[in-house]
């Protein structure tokens, strides 16, 4: 865990990118998502999986910046997709009447298997 | 029996994960279910972070004050600020998506802070803005 209390890893399952997130994602560190994703996004990945299941809780910074990098991806024909959406997490998503927002996946397994 | 902490912010940005860290501490300590302290920081986050960015528009350095108390099962917030006079409570609700399209990014904060919490109450009182936020748990 970083100062900043999110951790991002990034790894590979066959064509997708897996982005890892594990903390917090609020307004002191969702800039760090953003140049994550545009950095993937720009350098020409066309599958990345986010993966939440380490995500404590998010606030609405998350939630823009989520935003912000589903539209970038579009215009890059790519594709951005969330996996492990679950308990608390799900809940944020929901009062931001966001669920139907993001392409979600069920699990990490579910994800790459829709994905690949 | 009343306990409190009291923090004094700066309007930084860089400020906010002191002030999950105090609250996480204190939440912990005043033995607060875990589920209403991560409300709760979702709740500091949107309400610290807006006052950070718009309650001094001239910029300069400034600071604000949030108090956290336990007491009888509720969590008491109190943020007090010297920024120019808002009432959060008077954000528009966020713009909803048209079929098949995504939302716009922004402007869900005060949203959520509505849901996560039983009391939302603000008053200007001289050159203060005073919001005060009460979570039940108990």
């Amino acid at each position: 865990m970083t100062t900043s209390g999110l951790k991002i890893a990034q790894g590979r399952s066959g064509a997708v990118c897996v982005v890892t997130l594990t903390g917090r994602i609020d307004n002191s560190n969702a800039k760090d998502v953003i140049a994550e994703l545009d950095a993937l996004i720009g350098s020409g990945e066309k599958n990345i999986l986010l993966d939440l299941a380490g995500v404590l809780y998010l606030t609405s910074a998350a939630f823009r910046a989520l935003l912000v990098a589903t539209d970038q991806a579009e215009r890059n024909e790519a594709r951005l997709a969330l996996c492990s959406v679950t308990g608390h997490v799900r809940d944020l998503f929901e009062m931001g009447g966001l669920l139907d927002s993001f392409t979600i996946l069920g699990s990490r397994d579910e994800a790459l298997a829709r994905l690949s | 029996m009343l306990r409190s902490i009291e923090l004094t912010v700066r309007n930084d940005l860089a400020d906010l994960p002191a002030i999950h860290d105090a609250w996480e501490r204190f939440g912990a300590e005043q033995q607060v279910p875990a589920s209403v302290v991560v409300d709760l920081q979702v709740v500091l986050d949107e309400v610290a972070s807006n006052i950070i960015k718009y309650a001094w528009p001239e910029g300069g350095s400034h600071n604000f004050m949030i108090r956290l108390a336990v007491c009888d099962g509720a969590v008491e917030v109190e943020v007090i600020d010297d920024g120019r006079p808002y009432d959060p409570r008077e954000a528009p609700a966020p713009v909803q998506a048209a079929p098949g399209s995504r939302p716009p990014p922004g402007g869900r904060g005060i949203h959520l802070v509505r849901q996560l919490v039983d009391r939302f109450d603000y008053e200007r009182t001289g050159a203060e803005n005073r919001v005060r936020l009460t979570k039940r748990f108990a």
